[in-house]
């Protein structure tokens, strides 16, 4: 029998098997891009012998075809090299003109593209803007979590006090008000139902926000905030393209699941507190939705959360997946140069497919990356729990 | 009159308990209101863009939904009959592919999808409009119908736990109406058809975005920008894009917010038209969930 590698040792057997997973996914894709890459370049049209010839003359260490007296050196040089063969060495000189003036009137250098396809020379370049990415990706991933756990945890706790509408609120205050004017003289609570309605206008504004595609948010920004700063990017990024709704509504999902299983009855007649009540007594202190760390106590609450945090951290793959969709977007549409996701947008402008293959490959690596550590930290909470 | 009034009644009723078609009758009423502004206050040929746009949008995306539905449910019983049948090598190979295809981000997906399409316009395989929204339609469902076949994989998995799948194969019913029949069509029509709705706001995301991006970031080459007019690329336009920018106007001026509504109504009603379908396509999922008790309260 074989001995597993080193690092696959004291892992789970279902873990061992995703990592090998994505290690073949990997592989896989860097083949399928790699083919992709190879099947543009045979299909791109071949640079011709002349041209090759002629560069090798525009490269000559000192030599300014711009200027008279090197041109004329040049054209003696010729006449040495080749004697008798003048018409050959004026036709040379005007191909090199020719070139010169493609070389600096082309269509690609009038889109700005002054590169040629990938060398390694390009590599350090990409690594920096991919690590630059790597930072708000990371940052803004952390924040969608933790944003993610305390607004599902706000939704559940209003669920739970059956306050989950402002305008149903306002709407039952007007109503109890009708009814209690049947029978004596009460004064309208305007202010009740004023501040209810100020929320649910408040609420509406905030989810059209969080709904809001990034660049739609970027754009009506534009002109007072700059845009390309790495803080915008990340608060941009927690708070647009509905990352940070979903992620919430997904925990609160679980919550809700949570909350109808059996053991929930046990812990209340076992005397667990099950007051959703706002710092009450034994309800629910309102410090749970701003600290990272969560102590709930003798609450039936805490154990709803951590069954449904549990849950929730397979399904930070999907939201580590779309974050990226996100961020891509971000940078593409806002034409943030210098940024991996303008550059890709560049290279595929410019028809760069083996450059824009290698970007892909990177921002692949960085979904796979997440999907690895997230699987390793869910077998690992699993053992935790003895699972 | 008063059978009229009744069925308003039952109607109201309704609505109020099922928060699904609440939020669809509010989407209705909010872009009929937007055309009705429209129609007042933007120029005629801007509000039939305005118009083109939603339509190609929305016709680009419910295409999408279907052809994810297809893929999904394809997809999602294949890998369930070659685990079933022990198939190693051909599920490890389909799951190696269906990994690949969830790693890669979606925008990344319709983005290679519009570099193939900007191939097929040069060597004119495709030309007519309609065939280049076929095909975005197509790149778009290839991009999101994992999520279908996830939903298909758990139900058949709920279903297999239950040996519900056992049950009926001693009864004598074939393993295919199994699979399509009793599982998927009589009892997870519900869970597909919220999935669905879900991944109607997720296509559309998709697709305006990119084609935003196409048309802000490969403007210069002409094939690209050329795909029919969507929401995306209408709100990338020179015009929306002023429309858009003249939003910031409202910190310094909140009175601007009269200007925004008749003056800039283009790239405004664009924006309204995402933003409002993305709200309200949620709302409906989440509400379709609650009121059927399938993940929700």
């Amino acid at each position: 029998m074989t001995r597993p590698p080193d690092f696959l040792v004291g892992l789970s057997d279902s873990l061992k098997g995703r990592l090998v997973s994505h290690a073949a996914g990997v592989v896989f894709v860097a083949v399928a891009l790699a083919g992709f890459a190879l099947s543009f370049e045979a299909n791109a049209p071949a640079e011709s012998a002349q041209e090759r010839h002629l560069e090798s003359y525009l490269e000559l260490n000192g030599v300014d075809f711009g200027d008279p007296l090197d041109r004329a050196l040049f054209r003696e040089s010729l006449d040495r090299f080749y004697p008798g063969q003048a018409a050959r060495n004026d036709s040379l000189l005007q191909a090199i003109d020719d070139a010169r003036v493609r070389r600096w009137s082309g269509p690609g250098l009038r889109r700005g593209d002054t590169n040629r396809g990938f060398s390694p020379a390009l590599l350090p370049e990409i690594a920096w803007q991919f690590a630059q990415f790597l930072l708000v990706y990371i940052l803004a991933l952390l924040g969608i979590y933790f944003g993610a756990e305390r607004l599902g945890l706000y939704r559940f706790v209003k669920w739970k006090q059956g306050r989950e509408s402002y305008l149903g609120e306002s709407i039952r205050i007007v109503r109890e008000y009708r009814h209690a004017r049947a029978n004596s003289r009460v004064r309208f609570p305007k202010g009740a139902v004023a501040l209810d309605i100020l929320k649910a206008l408040g609420k509406g504004i905030l989810t059209t926000l969080f709904f809001s595609p990034a660049y739609v948010i970027a754009y009506a920004l534009k002109t007072s905030v700059d845009t390309s700063s790495l803080p915008f990017m990340i608060l941009l990024a927690l708070v647009s393209n509905g990352v940070l709704i979903q992620a919430s509504n997904r925990f609160f999902e679980l919550l809700v699941a949570e909350d109808r299983k059996g053991y929930v009855r046990t812990a209340t007649v076992k005397n667990l507190h099950t007051s959703y009540e706002w710092n009450a007594k034994e309800g629910v202190p309102v410090r749970v939705l701003y600290r990272i760390s969560q102590n709930l106590g003798p609450h039936v609450l805490r154990h709803l959360y951590e069954n449904a945090r549990f849950q929730f951290i397979p399904a930070m793959k999907e939201l580590g997946s779309f974050l990226v969709t996100g961020l891509v977007i971000i940078e593409m549409a806002l034409n943030i140069q210098g940024r991996l996701s303008y550059n890709l947008l560049q290279q595929i402008l410019f028809g760069r497919y083996d450059v824009a293959c290698v970007i892909i490959f990177s921002i692949f690596l960085a979904v796979k990356g997440t999907e690895v550590f997230v699987d390793t930290w869910h077998d690992f909470e699993r053992r935790r729990y003895g699972f | 009159m008063d059978s009229s009034r009744q069925f308003l009644r039952q109607s109201l009723g309704l609505i109020r308990r099922r928060k699904e078609l609440a939020w669809f009758c509010m989407w209705c009423a909010g872009i009929g209101c937007l055309f009705l502004w429209d129609e007042i206050f933007l120029n005629a040929p801007a509000f039939d863009r305005v118009r083109a746009a939603l339509f190609n949008t929305l016709v680009s995306g419910a295409g999408a939904v279907f052809l994810s539905l297809v893929l999904g449910w394809a997809s999602g019983a294949a890998f369930f009959l070659l685990e079933q049948r022990r198939a190693r090598y051909s599920f490890a190979l389909l799951s190696l592919v269906a990994n690949a295809i969830r790693s890669l981000p979606q925008v990344v997906l319709v983005l290679v999808g519009y570099v193939l399409l900007n191939q097929l316009i040069l060597a004119e395989i495709i030309r007519s409009e309609t065939a280049q929204l076929a095909w975005v339609t197509v790149t778009v469902s290839v991009a999101v119908f994992l999520e279908v076949s996830d939903t298909i994989r758990s139900r058949l998995e709920y279903f297999r736990s239950l040996e519900f799948i056992d049950a009926m194969l001693c009864c004598g019913i074939s393993e295919s109406r199994i699979i399509h029949r009793e599982i998927l069509w009589r009892n997870s029509r519900e869970h597909l058809l919220h999935k669905l709705i879900a991944l109607f706001g997720v296509a559309i995301f998709l697709q305006c975005s990119v084609d935003f991006i196409v048309s802000v970031g490969l403007s210069t080459n002409v094939s690209l920008s050329n795909v029919p007019l969507t929401l995306g690329s209408l709100l990338a336009s020179v015009d929306s894009k002023q429309d858009i920018l003249a939003l910031s106007n409202l910190f310094s001026d909140p009175a601007y917010i009269t200007e925004i509504v008749v003056r800039h109504l283009q790239g405004v009603s664009a924006a309204f038209c995402i933003v409002f379908t993305l709200v309200c396509f949620f709302m409906i999922a989440n509400g379709y969930a609650r009121s059927r008790r399938l993940n929700g309260p």
